[in-house]
C-alpha cells in the first residue's frame, strides 16, 4: 500500500527533499570509506527459516558458532536487519512476503542466498509449487552452495559479503 | 474463522515471518482487546510438493527427498521411507544395522527436542537458554556428523541397512558427551521448575485434555503430557525396541509446562536407550548377506503393493503409505506427519488466552512447519 | 479383539457398503467402502472398534481405470490394529462425503486432497486450498496427467 505523496512546499518552514543528495555526494568522497567501514562490521542479518538451511542459520547466530564477534546478529524483525538471507526454497505462495520483508528492510540491505534451493532449487527444482530463478528477483550479493551449507560457510559468505563492501561492489548501494 | 470483526474487535496476522515461528506459518488471531476470540492457522508458505517429487525419483534417490521433509528428523523421516520399502521388498535388516539406526534416530530426537525446547524458551523471554540448548546440540551434533558425515540432512539409511559402521572410538565419544548432556538437562530442569516467572507463564496455560487431545489426532510429546502413554516405538516396535529397556515418558497436566517436561524426560530416556545399544551392538555385517542391497545399485524395483509403515517421529507419529506399481519408482507415496494434527490444535486451544500467551502455546507444541507443507 | 473379529463386525454390520475385506496381517487389515456411507462407517468404526485416530486420508489416482482412490488410514490409541478404507470415485466428478464430523483432523487431508486432487468433499465446514496459492486452484498437480511437472525453467540447469 503506497502512502499518498505529501506536496512538500505546503508545510512551512521545513525543506524536505525527496532525492538523496547528501548520500550521493557522499559516496564521491573518501567519507564513504568510513561509512563503508562501519556498515560492513555491523552486517545485522533476519532470521527467516525456510527449510533445512533455516536451522544452520538459527545455530550460526546462537553460542557455538557466535557470529556476535563478527558484529553479525541475528534480528527478528526486517527492520532491525541489514542483510537478508534466502534460506530455502521460494514457493509461489511465499515470494510476496519474501518480498514484502525485503521491502521493509531499511537500505543499505543486501541478500545472500543461502543453500542449494536459493541458489538453483536444489532438490526442489522440478516441483510445481516453487518459484524459479530467485537471484532475478532479488539483488543476490553472495551465494553459499550447500545442502545445507554449514554453519562455517555461512560465516565464509558473511566475510565475502564485507569484502564486497570494502571494495565498493555490493549490490545493495549504488556507486 | 468469520472474517468478519464485531466492535472493539480487530484480526492480528502473525506471520508468515515471524520470530514466534521455527518455519513459516500464518496465525490469524482475532483479538477482543487481548484476549483471543478465534483463531485459525494458514499453511503452505513453503509446499515443495515432495509427495509429487518422490513419484518421479527411483527408490533410492528417494531417500535424498526425504530427508528434507522435516530437516530436524531426518533419520526418522528415512526409517519410515525405508521401512515402506523394506516390508514391500520383504528385506531383513541385519542386527548390527538395527542397532546403528536405533542409535542414530535416538540422537537425532535428542538435537530435535534440544533446539526446539530453546527455541520455545526463547518465545516466552528465555533467551539464554537458546544459547545452553544450542551449545549442548553442537556436542550432539558433532557425535552425528562423525557417523553420517553431514548435520542436518544425512541420506544415512539404505534399504536393508545403513551407509557406514560407527567410528572407532565412538562408544568413548559419546559416554564423554553424555555425561556434559545428562548435567545439563538436570540444570534446564532446575531453571525451568526454579523460575517463578517462567512457572507463571507455563503452569494451568494452553491445557490440552486427553480427549480433546486424541479427537484431534495429535501423537508425541503433546500427546503424552495429557497422561496417554501412545508411543509407537512400543505400541507397534520396529528394528530392535522390544529388546530394549525404556519407559514412556508421561505427564499429566497438559499444560505448556507438562509438554515440555515429557520432552526433558524423553532425551534422558534416549540416552538411556543409546547406551544399551552400544552395549549390546552385536559384531557382523551392515546390510543382509548374499544380496546385492549395499552395492551401488541405481536401479531397484519393488514388488506391487501397498504398505504403511509408521515410526516414533521427535514429534509423534509419523507414516508413509506407499503404492508401488512394481516399477522402480513409487506410485503414490503419501506423508503423515505428525505436526499436522498438533497445529489444528492450535485454534481451540488459543480460544480465550491471552495474546502474550500464544507463543508459549505454540512455541511448546515444537512445530515443525516443513512437515505439514512437504 | 483382535483383526479378524473387527473386520467381521464391519462386515456384518455393514454388508452392502463394505466389501473386499482383507486381513494383511495382526495389525493391518483392509476394506473398501461404497462412497455414500463412508460418513457411517467411520462413525461405526470410532464409537464400537474404537478406531480414534485417523492417521491420514488422502486420495490416489489411476487414470488408467478412470477412478480416484480416497483411502483412509485409520487407527487407534487402545489397539495397535490399522484399517485402511478405501472409497473409490470416478475421475471426472468425484464427489464424497465429508468424516470432519466424526475426525477432527480429516479437515486438512480433505482440504489438502481437494486441491491436489480436486476431489469434492460435501457438507465440509471451509472446503478452500491450504497449501497452495489460491489461483493455482483448478491445477490438481498430484493427478498423474498434470502438465506443469516437472518445472524445468531454471535456466542454469539446462
Amino acid at each position: 500500500m503506497a502512502v499518498e505523496q505529501t506536496d512538500y512546499e505546503e508545510i512551512p518552514g521545513v525543506t524536505l527533499t525527496d532525492r538523496n543528495v547528501i548520500s550521493d555526494f557522499v559516496k564521491k568522497t573518501k567519507a564513504q570509506d568510513i561509512l563503508n567501514w562501519g556498515r560492513k562490521n555491523s552486517l545485522w542479518f533476519m532470521v527467516n527459516a525456510m527449510g533445512c538451511c533455516g536451522v544452520e542459520l538459527l545455530s550460526t547466530g546462537m553460542a557455538h558458532y557466535d557470529t556476535d564477534r563478527f558484529g553479525i546478529i541475528p534480528r527478528n524483525s526486517p527492520r532491525h536487519a541489514d542483510v537478508l538471507i534466502i534460506s530455502g526454497y521460494v514457493t509461489k505462495k511465499y515470494l510476496p512476503a519474501l518480498k514484502r520483508i525485503w521491502e521493509q528492510m531499511p537500505s543499505p540491505k543486501w541478500v545472500i542466498a543461502f543453500g542449494d534451493c536459493a541458489i538453483s532449487g536444489g532438490p526442489f527444482y522440478e516441483s510445481y509449487s516453487t518459484h524459479q530463478n530467485v537471484d532475478e528477483v532479488f539483488p543476490v550479493d553472495v551465494f553459499v552452495p550447500g545442502c545445507p551449507p554449514r554453519c562455517e560457510a555461512l560465516i565464509q559468505g558473511f566475510f565475502e559479503l564485507q569484502k564486497k563492501i570494502e571494495a565498493k561492489q555490493d549490490r545493495g548501494t549504488e556507486y | 474463522m468469520d472474517e468478519k470483526v464485531g466492535p472493539s474487535e480487530m484480526i492480528v496476522h502473525l506471520g508468515p515471518q515471524h520470530p514466534m515461528m521455527p518455519g513459516p506459518f500464518r496465525l490469524n488471531a482475532k483479538l477482543r482487546g487481548e484476549t483471543v476470540v478465534d483463531s485459525e492457522v494458514e499453511m503452505g508458505w513453503i509446499h515443495k510438493g515432495i509427495e509429487k517429487i518422490l513419484e518421479n525419483k527411483t527408490y533410492l534417490q528417494g531417500i535424498t527427498i526425504v530427508d528434507r521433509i522435516c530437516y530436524l528428523a531426518a533419520l526418522t523421516n528415512e526409517e519410515a521411507y525405508v521401512g515402506c520399502v523394506e516390508k514391500l521388498a520383504d528385506i531383513e535388516v541385519p542386527p548390527r544395522a538395527q542397532y546403528i539406526r536405533v542409535i542414530m534416530e535416538e540422537f537425532s530426537r535428542i538435537q530435535s527436542h534440544l533446539l526446539g525446547m530453546g527455541e520455545y524458551a526463547s518465545f516466552v523471554g528465555f533467551v539464554s537458554m537458546f544459547m545452553y540448548t544450542i551449545r549442548d546440540r553442537e556436542d550432539v551434533m558433532t557425535l552425528m556428523d562423525s557417523v553420517t558425515g553431514a548435520r542436518v540432512t544425512h541420506s544415512f539409511l539404505r534399504f536393508g541397512g545403513v551407509k557406514d559402521d560407527l567410528p572407532e572410538g565412538f562408544k568413548d565419544d559419546v559416554q564423554r558427551v553424555f555425561v556434559n548432556l545428562r548435567k545439563a538437562i538436570d540444570s534446564y530442569e532446575e531453571l525451568f521448575s526454579s523460575d517463578e516467572i517462567y512457572r507463571s507463564r507455563t503452569v494451568g496455560i494452553g491445557v490440552l485434555t486427553a480427549e480433546v487431545a486424541k479427537d484431534i489426532g495429535v501423537s508425541g510429546p503433546p500427546l503424552r503430557a495429557t497422561g496417554v502413554a501412545f508411543d509407537i516405538r512400543r505400541d507397534e516396535p520396529y528394528l530392535v525396541y522390544p529388546d530394549l529397556d525404556f519407559k514412556v515418558c508421561v505427564q499429566k497436566a497438559g499444560d505448556v509446562y507438562a509438554r515440555v517436561q515429557v520432552r526433558l524426560d524423553e532425551m534422558r530416556e534416549s540416552m538411556y536407550i543409546i547406551e544399551q545399544c552400544l552395549d549390546q551392538i552385536p559384531k557382523g555385517p551392515l546390510f543382509p548377506e548374499g544380496t546385492a542391497y549395499g552395492r551401488r545399485t541405481p536401479v531397484m524395483r519393488v514388488p506391487a503393493g501397498e504398505v504403511f509403515h509408521r515410526v516414533e517421529d521427535p514429534r509423534g507419529e509419523m507414516g508413509f503409505y506407499m503404492v508401488s506399481d512394481g516399477s522402480d519408482k513409487p506410485y503414490r507415496v503419501k506423508i503423515r506427519g505428525p505436526v499436522y494434527p498438533t497445529l489444528q490444535t492450535l485454534p481451540p486451544l488459543l480460544k480465550g488466552v491471552k495474546i502474550a500467551d500464544i507463543v508459549a502455546i505454540a512455541g511448546s507444541m515444537d512445530t515443525c512447519t516443513s512437515e505439514v507443507d512437504r | 479383539m483382535d483383526a479378524n473379529t473387527m473386520i467381521d463386525s464391519l462386515s456384518t454390520q455393514f454388508p452392502d457398503a463394505v466389501y473386499d475385506t482383507k486381513v494383511g496381517s495382526n495389525i493391518r487389515i483392509f476394506a473398501k467402502v461404497k462412497p455414500e456411507s463412508v460418513k457411517d462407517v467411520c462413525t461405526y468404526l470410532k464409537k464400537n472398534l474404537s478406531f480414534g485416530h485417523l492417521c491420514c486420508e488422502f486420495g490416489v489416482d489411476y487414470p488408467g481405470r478412470n477412478e480416484i482412490e480416497v483411502v483412509y488410514v485409520i487407527g487407534s490409541y487402545e489397539h495397535s490394529v490399522i484399517l485402511t478404507l478405501k472409497a473409490i470415485l470416478p475421475r471426472d466428478n468425484p464427489e464424497i462425503e465429508s468424516v470432519v464430523d466424526v475426525y477432527w483432523n480429516a479437515n486438512w487431508y480433505e482440504r489438502e486432497t481437494y486441491e491436489l486432487f480436486g476431489v469434492k468433499y460435501l457438507n465440509h465446514p471451509d472446503l478452500k486450498p491450504l497449501v497452495l496459492p489460491e489461483d493455482m486452484l483448478g491445477e490438481w498437480p498430484l493427478r498423474k496427467d498434470y502438465k506443469g511437472f516437472p518445472n524445468k525453467t531454471a535456466r542454469n540447469l539446462v
